[in-house]
């Protein structure tokens, strides 16, 4: 590519976006066809124009491609600028390679605006695209598949900037793969199904014959083939929460992107946001977000370096837990000074969380479980391949580890599982579940060996150390069933990539074939003859447009499920006792009527959620003791905390109880001391 | 009556002092007393219409308040344009109480400036590299620091509001300059149960009761009301968010480690200059000067992170060592090893993301405030006076007495105190502790500006030598050079090389076809390490005191182009003859 051509041809097709007419009026909009991010971005301006007074468009930021970040804010508070509603956010497409996730949140968007009881307590707020650069090559000939904005970056570190990236050779609009024998070459046919590649296995006598390229040219004539093609970070995993320094694709640092940066900034100014769906590839529905990680904390094996531990009277060599930490530290705290998790994380210097919470991997499996209901009812729940797992930088990390939202990624649609036949008895881990560990232990080491082989579990991973584990209280029948499952999936016998195989079966079934295409002959200006072919992008993740509405419709609604027991504080009861000499007690329960707490263990971890503020006010009322301002950091789901003043009072007035919060509504009740006794 | 006396020495120096006042600017710079926010500017203008030829100023950004950030960079057109020369960074102030390292910066350039043409060493310095200065990074701090009553420690970030103790309210509860003489200083109150009692050698310093004595003091803590009547005191004053952990390398949320902000870069300004580093690609070196201790550290910041590569190491350790001589007293030490683990800090930016070597400067010592031989430490016995850390308070306050008539300290005074009644404040004042008295700031600025100074002597330098033109076959010839590296510093250090950070430097072949060319590792047995694509340009890094060479076999007759482009070491071209 002549990177001048590129950059023209960018320059005039932002143009030529720039100039179109405006698109179909908010009520006119269908889910028959995927829509260019600039689409979705009129579309909002019209569903606001159209719903004057509930919705008011917010631009974010440009992006380098020189396209609107756009959000649609839908509410009662749309034109206050501080509000005292919670809020929903729902982001989507941050990867900008997943056409359907945007339009699940535009058809979210459509759903909230046409059902008034959906947005009269709370703001809602939709950002359909937050990849609008990469989310454009979906819609851009030829047709590639790449998740980084329209920022130059010298990729390859040479002395040009975007000079080589992919070609449509064969013309067909698509950019797919070339493969060409090479007497190095490291992949082979896979026998049975000829038109997939494997990685020749040594061990098995096979020899590589194929080397495989991306299709394009060298266009800088340095040996390599389109190591440097237009684009720069992916928005999409350019947040903190483990975010990858120096990794090829996810800008320089956190926040390196102005539509990530914006982002960040929007959530900083718009501490209402209590509630965050991130519509993409990922899905903590289907199943809890995943755990495992290493990281610098682990709050259960807690070592006290030496300089402190003489302090406390604790044992440099041990290693503590973090309940035990706080026993330990709480007599050398000053009074009304609360030894927190957060406290004890930040002074030993822990670092940070890596891990769920456990608290929260209890309501995030109880949703899942009744999402999982929710598409049954929904005739959705056909075997489907799993969700992409969360990217480290993505925004459901970032939402979920620092700002301490309940965050849920949702995914679509993934290729349906291809169908196999099961032998009977074979042990799978939704068996696996359900036994108990001596019904377990009861098949049998060539049983259970068998299993481990299929399920992908490491070679050293034999049945007599399983059963010696569970015997030993180190394992149990649910938890192996559950790391059997974050497990990648082995390639079945003949070496296919379960994914390529679920994929070629769809594009045979679904797709006559044109979801990947067989080989042909081309004759390559450099590499001589090749073949041209391979799987053609976003077959695995964007479904033909005709279904688009079905799955939206049997899916998207869930994030009202989700919205209707968000954490909701109100003032359950509060009574005054009358002790004499005008002084009452007053006690005030207040209680959380959603299900999801306030806040998440990780937000009382990262304390960013506010506590519940309870005031107190009423003319000439004295606290005698008590706070003002009553803090209340945490109630649990379905849970009540309780607050008590001392007052003083000369006459019988009446007083004033507030609780308030940013993320969980607000509440306030009158208390007459005149009718108390 | 010495008493009385004291305080209204006392009162008038404070007076003298306060911000209205206003000292114009003189050329050359004068250092004797610390510089205010807009006595910043002022000399930043000055510098610049003194040496309109070698000075640019440059505002890079806006702080959270308003108020500009400035850069000032230093460079001598005749030699080249800056972008073309090494670079030296050196920044300071970015916490708003720290405020030497704003007059380190301003003698820095006064220096350069003003002995450029004078003194041959400057000159050839100046001759050779470009510097970028930005005297006060944390300018609403520095302006709050001197307008506002304040401790040595207060005012340190920056002033995004932050609610620090989590009641809904931001900022509600500074602490409170009660008897209005611009200092926070301490509260203590009578009490037969305090853990302090007066110290038997000097009436206005306490020492904590031992065990079975009856006290005499409680420590409330520093000057303040409870403005929110939520049962603490100054609790919630401003930000906190330090300009310090903001940076976007290696950030850590608030709960990690406090006042990183609510994201990184959330700093205005803070984000403006690091964008503004990013686009300086040729800064070899970079500095920033906090208070105090008397320390040069190094990254890591963080343990987590890993040791730098040891070729880095050995530069860190040669400019780490000859500096703690320029600054006798000073330790040249590991950030997170001997200091305390950072996220989000600036030097780790620097050397991460900017790819220079980086020191963070903890200037100043309390130790220096003493009667005693300045460099022997005191010892403290088994006593500890209440504001006594690491040097025995009676010693600093001998000092204040004898040596700065008692301006760094305040005797105690009673004061009717809303919540506690009976009160006495006094104690350090707000220039004092981190801050010595301004007869010591010229050492100070001198030593530090010099420790740079010596830096900058040792960012690369290349030579470009084209050590043989031979033919070796009708319009064949072999073409050799070398890229000799006279400095400490590589052409690019070994952290940047190991994370791919940018392109490396360049030698190009122009003028005829370079048939091969490539890495020549042995001239003397011809041992080319060819490249096999695109052998007109090579990609490479000069070591610090090292060499490369190169050969190349080029096709053709007449002149050829040989072109050294480096991010670190400037641009270099010879032509050559084939014939």
């Amino acid at each position: 590519v002549n990177p001048n051509k590129t950059l023209r041809l960018i320059l005039t097709v932002s143009v030529l976006f720039a100039a179109a007419p405006t698109w179909a009026a908010g009520a006119d909009l269908t889910f028959d066809r995927y829509h260019r991010p600039e689409e979705l971005a009129a579309a909002l301006q019209d569903m606001a124009r159209a719903n004057p007074g509930i919705a008011k468009v917010h631009l974010l930021a440009k992006s380098p491609g020189g396209r609107d970040v756009a959000l649609l804010e839908v509410g009662p508070e749309t034109s206050k600028s501080t509000k005292t509603l919670p809020a929903v956010f729902v982001a989507a497409d941050m990867d900008g390679v997943v056409p359907l996730s945007s339009e699940a949140a535009l058809y979210l968007a459509k759903l909230v605006l046409e059902k008034a009881d959906m947005r009269t307590d709370k703001t809602w707020y939709f950002l359909p695209c937050g990849n609008p650069d990469a989310a454009s090559l979906y819609f851009a000939k030829p047709l590639r598949r790449d998740s980084r904005n329209a920022k130059p970056i010298n990729d390859d570190k040479d002395d040009a900037v975007d000079e080589d990236g992919p070609e449509d050779l064969n013309g067909d609009g698509l950019i797919t793969q070339m493969r060409v024998k090479d007497p190095e070459g490291e992949w082979i046919p896979i026998p049975g199904q000829p038109r997939l590649m494997k990685k020749a296995d040594w061990t098995k006598g096979e020899k590589g014959i194929y080397k495989l390229y991306t299709e394009g040219l060298d266009n800088d004539g340095d040996g390599q083939y389109n190591e440097d093609g237009p684009g720069g970070a992916n928005v999409g995993v350019n947040l903190p929460q483990m975010f990858k320094y120096f990794a090829s694709d996810g800008g320089p640092w956190p926040g390196s992107e102005a539509e990530s940066f914006a982002l960040m900034k929007f959530f900083d100014a718009h501490r209402e946001v209590g509630l965050m769906f991130v519509f993409g590839e990922a899905s903590y529905c289907m199943a809890p977000p995943r755990g495992g990680r290493r990281g610098e904390a682990d709050l259960n094996q807690i070592k006290i370096p030496e300089r402190f531990a003489t302090y406390f009277g604790a044992d440099p060599n041990r290693n503590y837990t973090m309940a035990e930490v706080i026993e330990m530290v709480k007599p050398f705290v000053p009074p009304g000074v609360e030894v927190n998790e957060s406290l004890i994380a930040s002074f030993l210097g822990l670092g940070g969380a890596v891990n769920p919470m456990d608290d929260d991997l209890k309501f995030y499996k109880e949703f899942s479980d009744k999402y999982k209901e929710f598409l049954k009812t929904n005739k959705l729940d056909a075997k489907r391949l799993d969700p992409a797992p969360d990217k480290d930088g993505s925004v459901e990390l970032w939402t979920y580890y620092h700002l301490g939202l309940p965050t849920f990624a949702m995914d679509f649609w993934t290729l349906p599982e291809p169908k196999e036949e099961k032998k009977a008895d074979e042990v799978t881990p939704e068996k696996l579940e359900k036994m108990t560990n001596d019904e377990f232990i009861a098949l049998g080491e060539d049983k259970i060996n068998a299993f481990l082989k299929s399920s992908g579990a490491p070679d050293q991973f034999k049945a007599k150390q399983v059963i010696d584990m569970i015997k030993g209280g180190k394992l149990d029948t649910k938890k192996m069933a559950e790391m059997i499952k974050q497990m990648p999936k082995p390639p079945s016998a003949e070496g296919m990539d379960p994914k390529e195989k679920a994929l070629i079966a769809w594009s045979d079934a679904e797709l006559g074939g044109k979801g990947f295409l067989d080989w042909k002959p081309f004759k390559h200006p450099t590499l001589g003859d090749v073949e041209i072919g391979g799987t053609v992008p976003f077959t695995d993740n964007t479904p033909p447009a005709k279904v688009i509405e079905p799955l939206l419709k049997g899916q998207v609604p869930w994030a009202f499920e989700l919205a209707k027991n968000m954490a909701h504080i109100k003032i359950a009861d509060a009574k005054v006792k009358a002790l004499g000499a005008g002084v009452y007690e007053v006690k005030v329960w207040v209680e959380n009527t959603g299900t999801l707490p306030y806040p998440t263990a990780m937000g009382k971890r990262n304390q960013r959620v506010l506590p519940v503020i309870l005031t107190l006010e009423g003319p000439g009322v004295q606290i005698v003791d008590g706070k003002k301002r009553s803090l209340v950091p945490s109630v649990a789901g379905h849970g009540t905390a309780a607050v008590t003043w001392l007052i003083r009072s000369e006459k019988p007035v009446k007083v004033e109880i507030k609780a308030e919060t940013q993320i969980a509504w607000r509440d306030a009740r009158t208390l007459d001391l005149g009718g108390v006794k | 009556m010495r008493k009385h006396a004291t305080i209204g020495l006392l009162l008038f120096l404070f007076a003298a002092v306060l911000p209205a006042q206003k000292t114009a600017v003189t050329m050359p710079l004068r250092f004797d007393a610390y510089h205010t926010l807009d006595q910043v500017y002022e000399s930043l203008t000055a510098l610049n219409q003194a040496f309109p030829n070698l000075t640019t100023l440059e505002v890079v950004g806006k702080s959270e308040e308003g108020r500009p950030l400035y850069v000032m960079t230093v460079n001598n057109p005749k030699t080249g344009p800056a972008a073309d020369k090494p670079a030296i960074y050196a920044d300071g102030n970015m916490h708003g109480n720290e405020i030497q390292g704003g007059e380190i910066c301003l003698y820095l350039l006064d220096y350069l400036l003003g002995n450029f043409g004078k003194n041959p060493e400057v000159t050839r310095v100046l001759d050779k590299t470009c510097f970028y200065v930005v005297p006060v990074v944390n300018v609403d701090g520095r302006y709050h620091f001197f307008a506002d009553a304040n401790t040595s420690s207060s005012n340190r970030g920056l002033r995004i509001a932050t609610d620090d103790d989590n009641d809904g309210l931001v900022d509600e509860d500074f602490p409170d300059d009660l008897d209005g003489d611009g200092n926070i200083c301490l509260m203590r109150r009578r009490d037969p149960f305090g853990a302090y009692k007066t110290d038997p050698e000097d009436p206005r310093l306490m020492v904590r009761v031992k065990p079975g004595e009856k006290g005499e003091w409680t420590i409330l803590g520093e000057e303040g009301i409870d403005n929110d009547g939520d049962g603490q005191i100054n609790e919630d004053s401003e930000g906190y968010v330090d300009a310090n952990r903001n940076w976007g390398f290696d950030w850590a949320p608030p709960y990690v480690q406090s006042g990183s902000g609510d994201y990184p870069f959330s700093g205005t300004a803070i984000k403006a200059l690091g964008e503004w580093t990013v686009a300086k690609t040729n800064i070899c070196i970079g500095w920033s000067f906090h208070n105090n201790g008397g320390m040069f550290l190094r990254g890591p910041s963080r343990k987590g992170l890993g040791e730098y590569p040891p070729q880095d190491i050995t530069v860190y350790d040669y400019i780490g060592r000859e500096s703690e001589r320029v600054m006798p007293g000073y330790k040249y030490l590991i950030s997170w090893k001997d200091l305390y683990t950072t996220y989000g800090d600036s030097v780790e930016w620097l050397a991460q993301i900017i790819g220079a070597y980086a020191y963070c400067a903890e200037v100043y010592q309390t130790e220096t405030e003493t009667h005693h031989d300045m460099t022997s430490k005191i010892e403290m016995g088994g006593e500890k006076t209440a504001g006594g850390q690491d040097i025995s308070e009676r010693e600093r306050i001998k000092y204040n007495d004898n040596v700065v008539q008692g301006e760094l300290y305040k005797p105690w005074k009673p004061f009717k105190h809303p919540a506690y009644g009976d009160i006495e404040i006094g104690g350090w004042v707000k220039m004092s502790e981190r801050l010595g008295p301004p007869f010591t700031i010229k050492d100070l600025v001198h030593r530090n500006a010099m420790a740079v100074i010596f830096t900058a002597k040792h960012v690369p330098e290349v030579s470009l030598e084209v050590t043989e033109v031979k033919p070796i076959a009708k319009n064949l010839y072999r073409v050799r050079t070398r890229l000799a590296n006279s400095k400490a510093m590589p052409t690019m250090s070994y952290l940047a090389q190991k994370t791919n950070l940018y392109p490396k430097d360049m030698l190009k072949v122009a003028g005829a076809k370079v048939v091969a060319g490539g890495v020549l590792n042995d001239p003397f047995i011809d041992l080319v390490a060819y490249k096999k694509y695109k052998p007109e340009i090579q990609f490479l890094f000069v070591p610090g005191f090292g060499k490369v060479e190169h050969e190349f076999l080029v096709e053709g007759r007449g002149p050829v182009t040989i072109s050294y482009e480096s991010r670190h070491a400037g641009k270099l071209t010879k032509t050559v003859t084939l014939e």
